[in-house]
């Protein structure tokens, strides 16, 4: 936090807390909440896939990584965590309260489907709707999060529609790579044609993923003056390495030519979960990062000095 | 119906701060906490350059976002138009900061709010009797003063300002002296183009 503070004070235009006018970063939002989104998306998108494909150590590790990563980092972000509860109070204006609805049913239903798995505790009546309902859950998780981003019309970089769309794409993707992942390391998923179908999916979801960042950046490039900052931050200041290297080279990039290119074994197979998800991780932080501010106002923009 | 907003006058303000010290000492503010500020530009190059000085307050917006996003319902609306937040239940999520275009919240945090002013760990009775009000990892902001409001007096930034470039009143009012200001030398609002439709204006 000091160093961000240092770095908004430093760079030309950018004000920090000062009494100037300028351009200021958003500082409310930083890692803990970066890990927790992350958490949150790999999660749901690991819960999903494994639902689809019916696979009971994908499903349980992504309601772990909901239920206690998640939950972990938003109490940590969070100013005052013993009101927490509060967050679901309202549910009719906030993607926030909405969220916490969808991982109160995806983790509730989610841990249901489970001991019905393992147990056969669940009557047959109620099989169906805990797996909808479950599902629902973990479809509003997935993508929540970018809406709430999405509908901060301070941060322009933010405010766009293509936040719960990268929001779900990396979620899946994330859900596939992790089957992939688990898989290799031995928890075998038991239809093999739909293991195929998984990996053939996971490339697409990369190519996907790679397409929305680009789209992100355009739209930032030719957006308003506060969104062309952070594509500045993105692509040329301190932001571009973990951006350009971490994110689009190591995230999309060398998953995708490792996929497509390499032989298929276990080696293989890691080094592309491993980059993806590092790339993945390293997004969630750095579009945080990159959240700047319009100036408040400045004089040529309200009296056209 | 009463819709409270404020009108700068950029032509008379002096940067001299005195409304941000005035609602320091009205609201008790710890360090570093800020419900208004005055912001300074420079335009022009050598030799002709001129500063403005920029008022900035929250703009208790008709369409706030900070109150549409906040999960807890501690952001809410009075019936006068005053944007405001209930400490006791605010969660401290940070959605309504930023969702603010203004920048105009701020968390206070807890060496706030024991170091004290003087930055030794020790308060003021000033400080003990006025940080009450505050609750560590909760976010606040301006209210227009509302206890001053309430009984029928302006918000120490306006009371206090040596050259009058603040004017608080009723919106809703068109004889009022804001609107007549707004009507007359065009009042314009910061970021229009977010829809906050702000209550806040700025005229030359």
């Amino acid at each position: 936090m000091a160093n961000m503070s240092l770095k908004n004070t430093l760079r030309p235009g950018f004000v920090g807390r000062t009494f100037k006018s300028g351009y200021r970063f958003q500082r409310y939002w930083d890692t803990p909440m970066a890990t927790a989104f992350f958490c949150g998306e790999t999660g749901a998108g690991l819960f999903i896939v494994s639902m689809l494909v019916n696979f009971l150590p994908g499903i349980m590790l992504g309601l772990l990584i909901t239920g206690v990563g998640k939950t972990f980092f938003h109490l940590s972000h969070m100013g005052v965590p013993s009101r927490a509860w509060r967050a679901i109070l309202r549910p009719d204006r906030s993607w926030i309260s909405r969220g916490l609805w969808g991982i109160i049913f995806f983790v509730g239903f989610g841990v249901i489907h489970v001991f019905g798995q393992l147990f056969a505790i669940v009557p047959e009546a109620f099989v169906m709707p805990v797996y909808w309902l479950s599902m629902a859950g973990a479809m509003m998780v997935v993508v929540y999060q970018g809406f709430a981003m999405s509908h901060s019309t301070a941060i322009s970089l933010w405010s766009t529609g293509l936040m719960p769309v990268s929001s779900m794409l990396y979620g899946l993707l994330a859900g596939t790579t992790l089957v992939m992942a688990l898989n290799a390391f031995g928890f075998a998923v038991a239809d093999e044609n739909q293991l195929a179908l998984v990996g053939t999916v996971q490339i697409g979801l990369v190519v996907a993923v790679f397409l929305t960042i680009f789209s992100l950046l355009h739209g930032a490039k030719n957006g308003s003056k506060g969104a062309q900052q952070s594509y500045e931050l993105l692509t040329k200041d301190f932001l571009s390495r973990a951006f350009i290297y971490g994110v689009i080279g190591i995230g999309t990039i060398l998953p995708l030519l490792i996929l497509m290119f390499a032989p298929v074994n276990f080696i293989t197979t890691i080094a592309a979960a491993g980059s993806i998800m590092v790339g993945f991780c390293l997004f969630r932080v750095v579009i945080f990062k990159a959240g700047v501010m319009d100036p408040i106002l400045t004089p040529a923009d309200i009296f056209g000095r | 119906m009463t819709s409270y907003g404020m009108v700068f006058d950029v032509k008379r303000c002096i940067g001299c701060n005195a409304c941000t010290v005035a609602c320091k000492q009205e609201n008790s503010l710890p360090d570093g906490v800020f419900f208004t500020r005055t912001l300074s530009a420079e335009t022009g190059e050598f030799p002709n350059v001129s500063r403005t000085y920029l008022p900035t307050i929250c703009n208790h917006c008709e369409d706030a976002p900070c109150e549409k996003v906040c999960p807890s319902g501690a952001t809410y609306t009075r019936d006068d138009g005053i944007v405001m937040v209930d400490g006791a239940l605010c969660i401290g999520c940070g959605s309504c900061a930023v969702a603010c275009p203004y920048d105009m919240r701020t968390q206070i945090d807890e060496t706030q709010l024991t170091n004290g002013l003087f930055g030794d760990g020790n308060l003021t009775p000033f400080e003990e009797q006025g940080y009450s009000r505050f609750e560590c990892g909760t976010f606040t902001k301006c209210d227009f003063c509302s206890e001053r409001v309430d009984a029928g007096k302006d918000p120490a930034c306006v009371a206090t300002c040596p050259t009058d470039a603040r004017v608080f009143g009723d919106l809703d009012n068109p004889d009022s002296k804001v609107s007549r200001l707004i009507r007359d030398r065009m009042g314009r609002q910061p970021l229009a183009e977010k829809n906050t439709r702000p209550k806040v204006f700025y005229i030359d």
